[in-house]
């Protein structure tokens, strides 16, 4: 193991990440695929533990956004290459594939059905102990992880089908087999994701405090339980910091058509007519 | 006058034969170089004829660009162990400085080495904003074999940390880089800079103190006017030397992003400072306005996939400049053909080998440094794994490639998750640029003999740290049985880096910086 000197605690993550870049090392029976989805994970992660310093290195952030890029370059090229045979990480059978996917990343196994997909992955845990950890360790870091990367999509222009945006821990939506088809969406998302990393480096780097507060959090602490809005009341009390998972909230529920984003905005206007109408009554 | 031509005529003057010159040149340089130099300067033709190539600072006596034989004395590097021969030198321990404690406090951690011009000085900058300038020893007449030591010449605050409220960030006062301003009048100038603040220190030396006041007395009280009833001139008393450093120059608020280099330009008046996206060009006097030179920041950040790692002036002509970059590119620029200086006038890449394609590749591949030689016609890089010299005149790859510690390249994922691969290793020169050095880890440094192809691994250690005890090689074990005295690629110690080191300009001295430690080599002396 690589370093002898100060000491440090490791968490678990920690711990079992070290494990498996020495085993990146050392093993050469380690598939090409899992080796790749090994760095993808790592850099997923850091670029995650950056976000959250006050201010992330700029160099370093560039190097690991190139290897996310070149990475998903090269499973865009092999999923184009074989169309058919893109197996949904997202498998419906519970016994494969514990940690790879709710979050779009996935593996690439050439099947075409969930039954030799249950085979395939049956076989891969077949190499070894190494492997299973690796494909369980990362399941809640690289949720989270690629979670806060989209929350950062939500300040992109480009507009994606709902449905390819697939909030952390919601199974409801993974299990439908429609999503394969939508893995390539997945993938630009994320490569979104990666280069949005570089939105907080503006020099107003201020905005980007003003980007993470959703406007709804502004008006959160406002009492609202006078106003008899059905669209707008989950929106204001769902405790839910990332905008994006707010906004997608909103869309899933059936009494929020098209016309959610309409009442949102109806929302905001009746809530700063309130707010002024309480400055009036409390006179500050 | 030709070498072999200049060289016999000045072994005549030694009576000696002309390789016994270079020997004699190689163990005695203290002394022989300012007899060389003065020679060199009366006699004109000798001092060519010894290959001595001129440097603004003096001459640079070391060793011929191209060796007359290959047992002459290559002055720029150590031969390996015992039996290289008496032409060969080795490096032995003379000095270090810092604490001895197993404890590092972060703030000791020594960031920057320097020279100046003449070597008499040498500069180190560490994270808490600290720098600590050591003064070369005056040689000893009674001990003429001993060179000069390097001891305490004055220590000052140069950076404190800041906050950028409008940012809500605070600012490191950590000191990135030390650059020696040529020396001009009898105080010294350096710039030292932080993340985002240049400034120009001056330090001087008094000796001499006014005494015999006429509206103070001694004590420093002022005296009331009307009890003088005569009055003196002050005379000037010599005092106990105090070296006082006071800041000249304030250059702020010209970067957005982090400063990484710093480099005077060859005309002494103007210099130019880098951060991750930009290069500004600042006039030594001026510190309200700077110029942008160079900008890569792209309309949407988006898109960024580059940034600027280090820039540094041509040492001869003050229109050039280079900067490299972390896709491992350098560029040349040339400030006469713009004032925007986007378009590179060079463009040196060296196309990449797809046998040791890894994911880790354009990470390795950044460049942490780049330095030109003191001729200027070559410049040397260094990434992650090895270190490149380049010839000015051929863009498409370097004209030597060294490798560092090419046992890293199968422990890349761990470096990466451990962030060791994002360390920046820098480079330099010996003054005839016959030589170079870089650090690695485990506390060693590394050598390469641009000439004989030689290299040698050293440690800095405490251990090897008896004065004058010469350093032993090292020998990383890569597979295989591992020898005795050789160590083992996963024994090596991640957290001892030596990222800084610095090179006498004239003289075979090295600085080397081991964490809180500075580490002071000389060549041996028989």
């Amino acid at each position: 193991m690589l370093g002898r000197g100060l000491k440090r605690k490791l968490s678990d993550y920690e711990e079992n990440m070290a494990g498996l870049s020495s085993a990146f090392d050392s093993s050469r029976n380690l598939p090409y695929p899992l080796k790749r989805q090994l760095v993808l994970n790592m850099c997923l992660t850091k670029l995650q533990t950056y976000k959250m310093l006050v201010e992330p290195n700029l160099h370093r952030s560039v190097l690991i956004a190139n290897t996310v890029r070149q990475i998903q370059e090269e499973m865009r090229q092999e999923s184009s290459q074989q169309p058919i045979n893109v197996c949904s990480g997202i498998a419906p059978n519970p016994h494969s594939y514990p940690g790879i996917d709710s979050s779009g990343i996935s593996l690439h196994l050439p099947s075409g059905s969930s039954q030799q997909e249950s085979n395939c992955c049956n076989s891969w845990f077949a190499e070894g102990p190494i492997e299973n950890s690796l494909l369980m360790v990362s399941d809640d870091d690289m949720s989270s992880a690629i979670s806060s990367i989209l929350k950062d999509l939500d300040f992109m222009e480009d507009i994606s089908p709902p449905t390819a945006l697939v909030p952390a821990g919601d199974d409801e939506l993974l299990k439908s087999p429609e999503n394969t088809c939508l893995k390539l969406e997945d993938d630009r998302q994320d490569l979104k994701g990666a280069e949005c990393v570089f939105g907080s480096f503006e020099i107003s780097n201020s905005t980007s405090y003003l980007k993470d507060l959703a406007i709804d959090d502004i008006f959160e602490d406002i009492d609202t339980s006078m106003y008899d809005s059905d669209f707008c009341s989950p929106l204001l009390m769902a405790p839910r910091p990332p905008a994006a998972a707010t906004e997608e909230t909103l869309k899933t529920f059936p009494s929020c058509n098209s016309s959610s984003t309409n009442n949102i905005q109806i929302c905001r206007t009746d809530l700063s007519e309130l707010d002024h109408i309480m400055e009036i009554l409390v006179g500050s | 006058m030709g070498g072999r031509a200049g060289s016999v005529g000045l072994a005549g003057l030694f009576g000696a034969e002309p390789d016994r010159v270079w020997a004699l040149a190689g163990q005695y340089g203290a002394r022989l170089g300012p007899a060389l130099r003065s020679l060199a300067s009366v006699g004109g033709g000798a001092g060519a004829g010894l290959g001595v190539r001129s440097a603004p600072w003096g001459l640079s006596w070391g060793c011929p660009r191209r060796s007359p034989s290959p047992r002459s004395v290559s002055a720029g590097v150590a031969g390996g162990g015992g039996g290289g021969g008496s032409n060969d030198f080795q490096w032995c321990f003379s000095q270090v400085k810092g604490a001895i404690d197993e404890d590092v406090a972060e703030a000791d951690i020594i960031s920057t080495v320097e020279f100046n011009y003449s070597g008499d000085l040498l500069a180190t900058g560490d994270k808490g904003g600290r720098v600590v300038i050591f003064q070369r020893e005056q040689e000893n007449k009674s001990r003429p074999h001993s060179r000069g030591e390097y001891n305490v010449y004055s220590t000052f605050q140069s950076h404190e940390p800041e906050f950028d409220y409008l940012k809500s960030l605070e600012i490191e006062e950590k000191i990135n880089k030390i650059r020696w301003l040529p020396q001009q009048n009898a105080a010294h100038f350096l710039l030292s800079t932080n993340d985002k603040t240049i400034k120009l220190w001056k330090i001087s030396e008094r000796d001499k103190r006014a005494e015999g006041y006429n509206l103070k007395d001694e004590d420093g009280r002022l005296r009331d006017p009307f009890r003088i009833t005569s009055l003196r001139v002050p005379i000037l008393k010599p005092m106990d030397l105090m070296v006082e450093a006071s800041p000249r120059r304030i250059f702020a608020n010209a970067h957005t992003y982090h400063i990484n280099s710093i480099s005077v330009n060859s005309d002494h008046e103007t210099y130019l400072s880098a951060d991750d996206l930009r290069i500004n060009l600042w006039h030594l006097e001026i510190t309200d306005r700077s110029f942008n030179i160079v900008d890569i920041k792209p309309a949407n950040m988006e898109e960024l996939t580059e940034v600027i790692t280090a820039a540094e002036f041509h040492p001869h002509h003050c229109n050039v400049f280079v900067y490299s970059s972390s896709k491992g590119t350098i560029r040349l620029c040339d400030m006469r053909s713009s004032a925007l200086c986007d378009r590179h006038s060079k463009f040196f890449e060296e196309p990449e080998d797809p046998s040791s394609r890894s994911f880790f590749s354009e990470i390795i591949s950044s460049i942490s440094d780049v330095k030109f030689s003191h001729s200027g016609r070559y410049m040397m890089t260094r990434d992650y794994l090895s270190v490149k010299v380049w010839d000015l005149n051929m863009e498409n790859r370097p004209v030597e490639t060294y490798q560092v510690h090419e046992y890293l390249r199968s422990k890349l994922c761990s470096l990466y998750e451990n962030d060791c691969i994002f360390d920046k290793f820098e480079c330099c020169w010996n003054g005839s640029d016959s030589a170079i050095m870089t650090g690695s880890y485990n506390n060693f440094f590394r050598m390469f003999d641009r000439n004989t192809r030689r290299d040698i691994t050293l440690e800095a250690s405490r251990e090897s740290s008896k004065p004058r005890a010469i350093l032993k090689p090292r020998k990383v074990c890569t597979g295989g049985k591992r020898k005795k005295d050789e160590i083992s690629v996963d024994s090596l110690d991640f957290n001892k880096k030596i990222l800084h080191t610095a090179w006498h300009p004239t003289e075979n001295i090295i600085a080397v910086a081991a964490t809180n430690n500075l580490y002071i080599f000389q060549d041996k002396i028989n």
